[in-house]
């Protein structure tokens, strides 16, 4: 493990048990993912994408297997720590935006540095200048329901970054999203890969998103069934 | 940021969260004016009832009230008033004696023969007509005819006394004011009693039993007849305020207990009376107990259904890396945020609902009967109990109704929760 690598994963299972029939999820993936990557994982859908991602994020614990992230175990780690570890280390986009609804844009967006007790003037000015990088800085005020579908990722997208995490971890961000929208989100998602470096990692099964990724990695049945870079994809 | 997540939180659902503010204001609203309505009423029953008669303290000789014979007196008794009028707090005071015979009427007319129509066994109530008039309301009650002359004038073993007959013994003698009749007994001194009275008065004191049995003299002919030159056998003490009863007691019972005498408060000497209150003490909590229970299961019911829908938030809120105690602290504070609404909308129509009963009343139908006495109408007191017990019922509820929800809200699974396949 290099200090370039955010994620090292090794040897990871997820059997999920469903009702006593054991459901294998992800089937021992070893895989490293550098700083200010934009990687897409791509697989149909039950692959076992969402599972490797939850996984990879501390939403979940592998069966088996061992995940490094920025240099700590996080595998083992308790609920607690682990809590506070995403909070610190990893900003996450969802397929359905799962903004707060009753927090205005601004709130949302200054969430997870209130948990981490940033100080009110930092905080503004760092919500002000991410909603002015994800183009949204006019709707500050407002409730996310007042926001169009591609609008509301935006505030996820910034909602993800403004922790200065070291990963953004994001589950079929598109999902949601028309052709065109989903085109412009990962063009800004893109450029602000480029302008930060902050890395990207997020799983789709969208054209439009694969070739905007750089590399690929893909997914099937549970195991990583090969991988692409930027140049191969086009 | 925790606030105002719970404020807003607690009006996403207006319906559903003016329901449940709408159930523990209600809550609030009848258990203050259940305890308005229940302290009131006792404290004008016990009013009525001690002033009526008994007084709120009595004094005896030591073991009168167990075995009350003619010959447990309490001596000196005017010097024992003039320690009681000392004492700040004491309204008055009524000395009297008791003591049994058997009266046998002469109906008007019959000649001076000793010719007598009914008798009936009665106990015979010596009074002071001025000392009871300061003390109790027993004038008041008097239905037909007057009241025991204060001045007596003659009251010497020969001459005709005054007397007046409950009105239910009345009944039973078939005697009205202005019959005569004779009163048969035996003296303190073992000496036969007996003298002429004139029905001055039928008096119904509300006590059926009481009216049905008793007969009232002058204090100065009872002493005379029965032999108890400046005795009594009760001095009944009437205080300013039901409040100060115990405190009193207690005082006037270290102060006369060095002379052999008993000094009670109603409690103890009205003791039925006294526990059919706390019969109905107890049945009050029963009340706002249940009315806290139908509350609380409506509360219960909205956090629950509001946990249930908002579970993919907490699943976020989980996968952000906010703590169990943040979630925690947002639930129970949203339940709070209600109950406190509650308790000001509470305070504010209960006040309104206190007011009114306390200065109407209701009238029972039918009527309350305690220890013999009959109310007819109730009046509420306005106490701090009315506020402070519905207040702490109210957010004792919120608190721990929302606490379990919370507990689950907070350890919501992110990774669960967040599928979306
Ligand atoms: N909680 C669970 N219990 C049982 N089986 C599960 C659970 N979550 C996912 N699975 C199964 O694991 C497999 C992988 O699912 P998932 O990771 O969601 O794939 P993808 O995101 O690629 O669609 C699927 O077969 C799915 O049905
Ligand atoms: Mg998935």
């Amino acid at each position: 493990m290099t200090d370039k690598d955010v994620i090292v994963a090794e040897g990871v299972v997820k059997t999920y048990d469903d009702s006593g029939v054991p459901v294998h999820a992800v089937r021992g993936i070893d895989y490293t993912l550098s700083k200010g990557e934009f990687t897409a994982i791509i697989g149909p859908s039950g692959s076992g994408k969402t599972t490797f991602l939850n996984v990879l994020a501390g939403l979940d614990t592998p069966t088996e297997g061992k995940v490094w992230l920025s240099g700590k175990l996080i595998s083992d780690m308790s609920g607690r720590e682990l809590s506070d570890f995403r909070r610190d280390h990893i900003g996450f986009i969802f397929q359905a935006y799962n903004l707060f609804p009753v927090l205005t844009v601004e709130e949302n967006v200054e969430y997870v540095m209130l948990l981490q007790g940033v100080p009110p003037e930092e905080r503004h000015e760092r919500v002000l200048s991410i909603l002015e990088k994800v183009g949204i800085a006019e709707y500050a005020g407002r409730l996310p329901m007042q926001l169009s579908g591609g609008q509301q990722q935006r505030v996820a997208v910034a909602r993800a970054m403004v922790s200065r995490p070291s990963l953004v971890i994001a589950d079929e961000p598109t999902a949601n999203l028309d052709s065109k929208t989903s085109g412009a989100l990962l063009d800004m998602m893109r450029q602000l890969n480029e302008d930060t470096g902050m890395t990207f990692l997020f799983s789709t099964h969208d054209e439009i998103v694969m070739r905007r990724a750089r590399k690929i990695v893909i997914i099937r049945d549970g195991k990583i069934d090969g991988k692409a870079s930027s140049e191969e994809i086009q | 940021m925790l606030l105002k997540l719970a404020w807003r939180n607690v009006f996403r659902q207006k319906r559903r969260t003016i329901l449940t503010l709408l159930t523990m204001t209600g809550g609030f609203f009848l258990s203050s004016l259940s305890i308005g309505w229940m302290d009131g009423s006792y404290s004008s029953i016990i009013m009525f009832f001690t002033n009526n008669r008994t007084g709120q303290i009595q004094v005896h000789h030591e073991g009168y009230l167990e075995d009350p014979s003619i010959y447990s007196t309490v001596n000196d008794y005017q010097a024992v008033g003039a320690f009681l009028d000392s004492i700040p707090g004491v309204r008055s005071w009524a000395p009297r004696t008791y003591s049994g015979a058997l009266l046998a009427v002469r109906p008007r007319g019959a000649g001076s023969g000793n010719v007598f129509s009914n008798s009936a066994a009665a106990s015979v109530i010596g009074i002071d007509p001025v000392m009871e008039e300061a003390a109790t309301d027993f004038s008041d009650r008097i239905v037909i005819g007057e009241m025991l002359s204060a001045s007596a004038a003659d009251s010497s073993y020969s001459a005709t006394g005054q007397i007046i007959l409950g009105k239910e013994l009345s009944i039973i003698l078939e005697a009205s004011v202005g019959d005569s009749l004779v009163m048969l007994s035996q003296a303190a001194d073992g000496s036969s009693a007996d003298r002429m009275y004139v029905i001055r008065g039928i008096v119904s004191t509300g006590n059926t039993d009481i009216d049905r049995n008793t007969c009232y003299i002058t204090l100065s002919d009872a002493q005379i007849l029965f032999a108890l030159e400046g005795k009594v056998h009760e001095i009944a003490v009437m205080t300013h305020s039901l409040g100060t009863v115990d405190r009193l007691t207690g005082e006037i019972s270290t102060a006369l207990s060095e002379k052999d005498l008993e000094t009670d408060s109603w409690k103890t000497f009205a003791k039925e009376f006294y526990n059919g209150m706390k019969a109905d003490e107890a049945s009050l909590k029963v009340t706002i107990f249940v009315i806290v229970l139908v509350a609380a299961m409506g509360v219960l019911n909205t956090i629950l259904m509001m946990v249930l829908e908002r579970r993919r938030e907490f699943g976020v809120m989980k996968a952000l890396g906010t703590r169990p105690g943040f979630i925690i602290r947002m639930i129970v504070l949203e339940a709070n945020i209600m109950g406190i609404i509650s308790v000001i909308a509470g305070g504010i129509l209960s006040t309104a609902g206190l007011l009114l009963l306390s200065s109407h009343g209701l009238v029972m139908d039918p009527p309350l009967s305690y220890g013999g006495t009959v109310f007819r109408e109730m009046i509420a007191s306005i106490t701090p109990e009315c506020y402070w017990i519905p207040a702490i019922c109210v957010i004792i509820t919120a608190t721990t109704v929302s606490f379990l929800p919370a507990l689950k809200a907070a350890h919501t699974k992110a990774a669960k929760t967040l599928r979306t396949v």
